[in-house]
């Protein structure tokens, strides 16, 4: 049967690059706050060198984070309606409240761990612990909630944010330890033990999110006609190169192959392996955000 | 509707309603037209609008007018993530925003199931069709309704047995568009066709 439009009109876009940015800055934030509890919350003496990175980055993303919702605010000097007018309803308004307490917190674990008191840093990084996990599950809730988009509107988004934060986190702490122990610290020398190890957890945390993703896909191609759309834009359409090729290919499969072969493991492969994670882990949240409201609704 | 049966006698809130008979709809715009005056909206949005499709090839082929306004949902997902409580649902039934409230965060398009809202492009807040509450308070119908040279667009309270909305939606077969999505749509359709709902300009098919 020939169907031609003849004429609709194009509603416009709800969430854009900035959402897609701050998705990325708090999963990098959220990934390397759990790392860091590693040493100093769970008492694994190997990852100490990664605390305080962890901890700075952490901290500093999540600051970083909120400039990017409040440039995509329409009428951003009204953002204090969000801390007035709650509505409980709202993954947003959960999002209010985690995005004060969890820097706060941050600050006050990132005291303690250079002040050098390990009693009240463990207490700080179990008290993080389920913000970071919420500060990021809330995320991929924002998302989910969203039941307009096929691609959204799945009890997988919050898990599979939560593993791609941790995969952006790990990358992201394996690099700023390389730059910091490697280039700006004279005395020290980076542990390439730490860095295997890093690297090791990191390809199959890869594996894990994959996983998540492949079996997000296959939902979708045997659900409902607009989540067969949906995965057709991805995996032929418009989002081809993002999705297939920049985040699953380059950003995924090859970074695991750069960090899982003994004969291929060293400096340059992790650090290249790293970086292409941390490109492709963007391009996810790029994809999902504007991917995901690139099927027209009516 | 979605009411068990009660008495007559029985007093029952206001449910407000709209219902499109697509077999009188000409597709003349005059409803899209009054809209725009009435409520004021700025170019390039707008609060209702007229999708056409035309199926077939000729001689056997027809055009379809899907006329499109917010459908005031019983159950509305935008109410619902809206973090600033600015998008309400009255307890007749019609859902509006706020204007002092909404600060433009964009969360309710994004999870709207009909893409009915726009931000303004000057105010920067949510905006969409409210049937006219302003008018309907007065006692005066929504401005598309009085507008419809054909007089395809019906507007009243689905509670009241005795009001041309009620009997029209009880005697016909009616739809409403993406009734899956659980938001219990109030905007029915007479004659509406499946196709003017679920053609979109996706890759692949033009």
């Amino acid at each position: 049967m020939d169907i031609q439009i003849l004429q609709n009109i194009v509603p416009q876009e709800a969430f854009g690059l900035n959402i897609a940015i701050y998705f990325y800055l708090t999963g990098l934030s959220a990934g390397s706050f759990i790392l860091s509890t590693l040493a100093y919350g769970f008492g694994i003496k190997m990852f100490k060198p990664l605390g305080k990175i962890g901890v700075v980055m952490a901290t500093f993303l999540l600051m970083l984070a909120p400039v990017f919702l409040l440039l995509h605010l329409g009428s951003p000097i009204r953002f204090w309606h969000l801390f007035v007018y709650l509505n409980p309803a709202s993954p947003i308004t959960w999002g209010t409240f985690l995005l004060i307490l969890y820097p706060i917190n941050c600050i006050i674990y990132g005291y303690f761990m250079f002040r050098d008191k390990p009693k009240q840093t463990r207490i700080f990084a179990f008290i993080g612990i389920p913000l970071a996990i919420l500060i990021h599950g809330y995320t991929g809730f924002i998302v989910a909630v969203g039941k307009a988009r096929a691609l959204w509107n799945t009890a997988l988004m919050p898990v599979l944010f939560l593993v791609s934060a941790i995969v952006s986190g790990i990358a992201l702490v394996i690099i700023v330890y390389l730059v910091v122990f490697g280039v700006f610290s004279k005395n020290r020398k980076p542990d390439f033990q730490l860095v295997g190890k890093l690297a090791t957890i990191l390809a199959w945390t890869i594996v894990l999110d994959l996983f998540l993703v492949g079996s997000d896909l296959i939902v979708l191609a045997v659900s409902h006609s607009e989540a067969q759309e949906v995965l057709q834009v991805l995996i032929r359409g418009k989002f081809f190169v993002p999705f297939v090729i920049i985040e699953n290919l380059l950003g995924k499969v090859f970074p695991f192959f750069l960090l899982v072969i003994p004969k291929f493991r060293n400096v340059f492969t992790i650090t290249l392996g790293s970086i292409l994670v941390l490109i492709g882990i963007f391009f996810m949240r790029y994809v999902v955000v504007v991917g995901g409201e690139s099927v027209p609704l009516i | 509707m979605n009411q068990p049966a009660r008495l007559k006698s029985e007093k029952r809130p206001i449910r407000y309603a709209m219902l499109f008979d697509l077999r009188k709809c000409i597709g003349c715009y005059t409803c899209v037209l009054a809209c725009k005056s009435e409520n004021d909206v700025p170019l390039g949005v707008w609060r209702s609008w007229i999708k056409r499709i035309e199926k077939g090839r000729y001689p056997a082929a027809r055009e379809f007018i899907l006329p499109i306004v917010c459908n005031n949902c019983d159950n509305p997902v935008c109410v619902t993530v809206c973090p600033v409580g600015s998008s309400i649902k009255r307890p007749d039934g019609i859902v509006y925003i706020d204007p002092h409230r909404c600060i433009g965060c964009r969360y309710c398009m994004a999870a709207c199931p009909y893409g009915v809202r726009y931000i303004h492009p000057t105010r920067k807040i949510a905006e969409k069709c409210f049937w006219c509450h302003h008018r309907v308070d007065t006692g005066l119908d929504p401005a598309c309704v009085e507008a419809c040279p054909t007089g395809a667009i019906l507007f009243g309270d689905l509670n009241d047995p005795d009001s041309p909305i009620a009997k029209a939606v009880a005697r016909n077969p009616v739809q409403s568009i993406k009734a899956d999505m659980g938001t219990r749509p109030y905007t029915f359709y007479i004659g509406l066709d499946r196709d003017v709902v679920e053609a979109k300009k996706t890759e692949g098919n033009e």
